[in-house]
């Protein structure tokens, strides 16, 4: 069995190196995959997020010039009032007014004003005058709003000194309807209307950015339009407003919105969505990113794995071979004398004093005369043989070891429950190999009788290290030689057994 | 040479490499959803214009394959826009419509689209084969009604009760509210052009006993009962009864500078929302007359509105479903509650009865509308707007001294002659 037992402490290195090797590149793998991902998330990160900005901001650009198209055409179309001569010379405020050619001039006014805005959804589209009077598409709705001050706070809603008109909303909070304001003359102001909600069509925004909240707001971030109708009136959510403050043309990114503002006249052009749902691409970008990196990180190390095995495993083959070869006698099958003395010694080291151990030297009797008078080859056969018996003879727990050109050593190591049983078995061991001594002859007609001398001592009572139950055990083997050979002697410093009297 | 298990992972490696790298270069499809889309078109006022839109937004969240493009606008200059798009055939494909426009636009009944050809869809068990009558031309269901209308005396009651007035009922109480009133630049009534119209045209009939409009839809008045219209117009706006249709101001009905007017049953809410939401008392009263157990003599009601279908449209089956959403449905009739009046359909008066909508001015305008037995159904001509206009031209030629009663009733009926279809004499 020693011949088996393998230099544990050389594989436990080479098994250790191998796991250095797996968890060191394992750890340089995740790095880099690591360090890789972080790297493309960043950039994707930064690429989307610029490209969404773009796109928005794009987006909020294209809204303004709608707004702005829209508006110059209602524009244009009130302008047309002054096609009419009528119209622009006509003042229901005159006292020198014939009434009834006032009611025909006025009659003639609207109707002409009726015909040009026919086929648009106007709601208003005619001339007030100083004195509340009204010609043209007057509604119910705006001679509600503004009651007997429709004159006074129309004309006031001329801001533009340039062009005498103006844009204005939300009159008595009333943010219904969208008005378009210009000077006739000293008396009498022009005034189109339509409905907040006819700029659906203006901001329509294709579906794919459905989520995209677009509102038109005024100076006081008071929401002029906006896709939900309920909206209309208030204010624009702090969230967004915050973040647009102060600017009339930017977009603003950050980890809850993405908001951008243009300024269109006297109002501004805000488009916003919350930055989970405009960057939810993202998220799914860096899933398949960490997902792919993972992935990749295991096969680094599945690879990391087999090929340390393919390196491995020839160097622990070749290691183990080295071993097997530094501590085995290669005569003899067991260990050489350095090896036994290393592993008897370790183990005796490492034992308690209520385990059983015994030190067994043996010598082959005359075994210069078996070399001297059958050759070396013979000798070699003798010893070989010797390692056949010891094997035999002593359990797989037991050392075996070749100490010398022709001596040999068994340290037992086998477990009894009491030293009785113990002494009995050394006996029993030393009877057999005398025994199988006993039956073996070499030489080349088989007739050379070999033996063999034996010595035993017992751990602890004969020493406590090995050199001291090596001393013992000599001791012991001395007297088997004194004692005529071919005998086995129990050291006897406490007790003194002798085998030869047992025989 | 490669043993097999190193073959088997070059394997799965070259596997993962192509599956990683194979759709780079695939294209990108992404299939865009596709609307029916269908037009819609009405007029009103604001509070029309909310509930339509949001009821339109029930019915596209029904129905989220349909999309519906709204076409809205007062009444002001609808008619007008309404005849290019009828004339050009860029109508709407559900339209909100006037009576008078079926005779207009679809005297021989193929003017519009024959809804009962859709009654798998429109459910028109909801409606009286009397109303549904309404609604058709040449035995041809062109339009359907939804409520019925009526000019409506309405009454500032805390303006009257302030100046010790009873609510008026005979024309006379009519003309003694205005001595009291005249001094104080109040009107006892006041009124649009085609109310004031109806106004006269009752009281001419009650005056002549004889229907402006025959059954064949031939005027029977004669210039003689043409100059009672006008006279009376003149004595209206000279006793300061009303003001002159021209100068009729919106904001006048809220300082209470019209104590009365004269509107439609569904413009209750459009003209004194304001007003009850103050806590001012308003009625509808009876329908004036000599003798006020004769309440209704020579007034008249017809469906408020009317819903068609265009005879153009590409969707019908998508616009009948719109159609019977407006009509018929819980959701609709919810929102609208009696703006246009109490709902014809049997099932939108149900819904509104559960959820006790049946209540307000409106709803008081229809019940003296419903319960008057002299009241007569309106021939769709008598809103023609040059019919009445004219009238007005004329009565102002009088007021302002241009004319007599007398040339002017004869100059008008002979205008009236070369242009409608007059009864024989």
């Amino acid at each position: 069995m020693a011949a088996k037992k393998p230099n544990r402490s050389m594989l436990r290195n080479i098994s250790n190196v191998q796991l250095l090797m797996i968890f060191g590149f394992g750890l340089i793998v995740i790095a880099a995959v690591l360090t890789v991902s972080v790297l493309a998330i960043r950039k994707t990160d930064e690429v989307l997020k610029n490209k969404v900005i773009s796109l928005t901001s794009s987006l909020n650009v294209q809204m303004k010039l709608n707004m702005e198209s829209y508006l110059s055409r209602m524009e244009t179309i009130a302008t047309l009032a002054f096609g009419e001569k009528e119209a622009y010379t006509y003042d229901a405020t005159d006292p020198n007014n014939d009434e009834y050619e006032s009611i025909n001039i006025e009659k003639k006014i609207t109707e002409r004003l009726f015909s040009l805005c026919i086929m648009e959804n106007f709601v208003d589209y005619g001339i007030v005058y100083r004195n509340n009077r009204v010609v043209g598409k007057i509604s119910n709705g705006t001679a509600s709003l503004f009651g007997d001050r429709i004159f006074t706070e129309i004309s006031s809603m001329i801001s533009r000194p340039r062009t005498n008109d103006g844009w204005s909303t939300g009159y008595d909070n009333n943010f219904k309807r969208i008005y378009y304001v210009k000077k006739v003359h000293d008396n009498a102001v022009l005034v189109i209307s339509f409905y907040a909600s006819e700029l659906d069509a203006v901001f329509d925004n294709p579906e794919t950015l459905g989520d995209m909240d677009i509102r038109l707001v005024n100076k006081d971030n008071n929401i002029i339009y906006s896709k939900e109708p309920d909206e209309v009136g208030k204010s624009l959510p702090d969230d967004v407003a915050d973040r647009i403050r102060g600017k009339d043309s930017a977009s603003v990114l950050d980890n809850e919105y993405l908001a951008t503002v243009n300024k269109c006249g006297d109002w501004y052009v805000v488009c916003s969505i919350p930055t989970q749902i405009i960057l939810n691409e993202k998220n799914e970008m860096t899933t398949f990113i960490v997902v792919t990196a993972v992935f990749a990180a295991f096969l680094a190390v599945l690879m990391a794995l087999l090929l340390s095995y393919r390196i491995i495993r020839p160097i622990r083959k070749t290691v183990f071979t080295l071993d097997n070869k530094a501590r085995i006698d290669l005569l003899t099958g067991i260990l050489n004398k350095r090896s036994f003395e290393e592993y008897a010694g370790n183990c005796l080291e490492n034992s308690l004093d209520s385990e059983c151990h015994a030190l067994i030297i043996l010598d082959i009797d005359n075994f210069k005369s078996v070399n001297d008078t059958l050759g070396h080859a013979y000798g070699d056969k003798v010893l070989e043989k010797t390692g056949e018996i010891l094997r035999s003879v002593f359990s797989e727990d037991d050392y075996l070891g070749r100490i010398g050109g022709d001596e040999f050593g068994v340290l037992v190591n086998t477990r009894f429950d009491s030293r009785e049983k113990f002494d009995s078995y050394l006996h029993d061991k030393c009877r057999d190999l005398a025994s199988a001594y006993h039956d073996y002859y070499s030489g080349r007609d088989g007739s050379y009788k070999i033996s063999a001398s034996i010595g035993v001592s017992v751990w602890p009572d004969h020493g406590r290290s090995f050199e001291e139950l090596y001393s013992a055990c000599d001791s012991a083997l001395y007297h088997s030689k004194k004692s005529g050979r071919d005998t086995f002697t129990f050291c006897n410093y406490d007790k003194e057994r002798e085998g030869d009297n047992d025989e | 040479m490669m043993n097999k298990r190193s073959r088997l992972l070059a394997l799965v490696m070259a596997a993962l490499m192509l599956m990683l790298t194979g759709c780079e270069g695939d294209p990108v499809v992404r299939k865009q959803n596709t609307q029916v889309q269908i037009t819609l078109s009405w007029w009103g006022n604001d509070s029309r214009n909310e509930y339509t839109i949001a009821a339109v937004q029930r019915f596209e969240k029904l129905h989220p394959d349909i999309k519906v493009k709204c076409s809205y606008s007062e009444w002001q200059g609808y008619e007008a826009r309404s005849q290019v798009q009828m004339i050009s055939g860029t109508e709407a494909d559900v339209m909100q419509i006037n009576v008078g426009w079926l005779g207009q636009y679809s005297a021989d009944g193929t003017g519009y689209y024959d809804i009962e050809k859709l009654s798998d869809t429109v459910d028109l068990s909801n409606f009286t084969p009397e109303m549904l009558d309404y609604g058709r031309r040449n035995g041809v269901l062109n339009a359907i009604p939804i409520a019925m209308n009526a000019e409506t005396v309405y009454i500032n009651k805390d303006v009257y009760s302030d100046f010790g007035l009873f609510v008026p009922q005979t024309w006379d109480d009519i003309f003694q509210a205005a001595k009291v009133f005249s001094k104080h630049g109040i009107y006892a009534l006041a009124g649009a052009s085609k109310s004031i119209w109806l106004y006269c045209i009752a009281y001419a009939e009650q005056c002549s006993g004889r229907q402006f409009f025959n059954d064949k839809s031939e005027i029977t008045f004669t210039a003689d009962d043409l100059k009672i219209m006008i006279e009376f117009y003149n004595r209206l706006v000279r006793e300061k009864v009303i003001p002159k249709v021209e100068d009729f101001q919106r904001f006048n009905i809220d300082n209470g500078t019209y104590a009365g007017v004269v509107a439609w049953v569904s413009d209750a809410l459009n003209y004194y929302k304001g007003l009850i939401e103050k806590g001012t008392e308003v009625i509808a009263a009876d329908y004036t007359a000599f003798d006020p157990s004769k309440s209704g003599s020579g007034w008249y009601a017809k469906p408020a509105t009317l819903y068609a279908l265009s005879r153009n449209t590409e969707h019908p089956k998508e616009a009948a479903m719109l159609l019977d959403f407006m009509l018929n449905s819980r959701e609709w009739a919810e929102l609208q509650g009696v703006e246009k009046g109490i709902p014809v359909s049997a099932s939108g008066r149900r819904y509104l009865e559960e959820i006790g909508k049946l209540s307000g001015l409106q709803y008081e305008a229809s019940q003296v509308m419903e319960k008057n037995t002299f009241i007569k159904p309106m021939d769709p001509f008598t809103e023609n707007a040059d019919l009445y206009e004219t009238f007005i031209e004329y009565c102002d030629l009088v007021l302002f001294d241009k004319s007599t009663s007398d040339e002017a009733a004869k100059e008008l009926y002979k205008i009236y002659s070369e242009n409608y279809k007059m009864a024989p004499a």
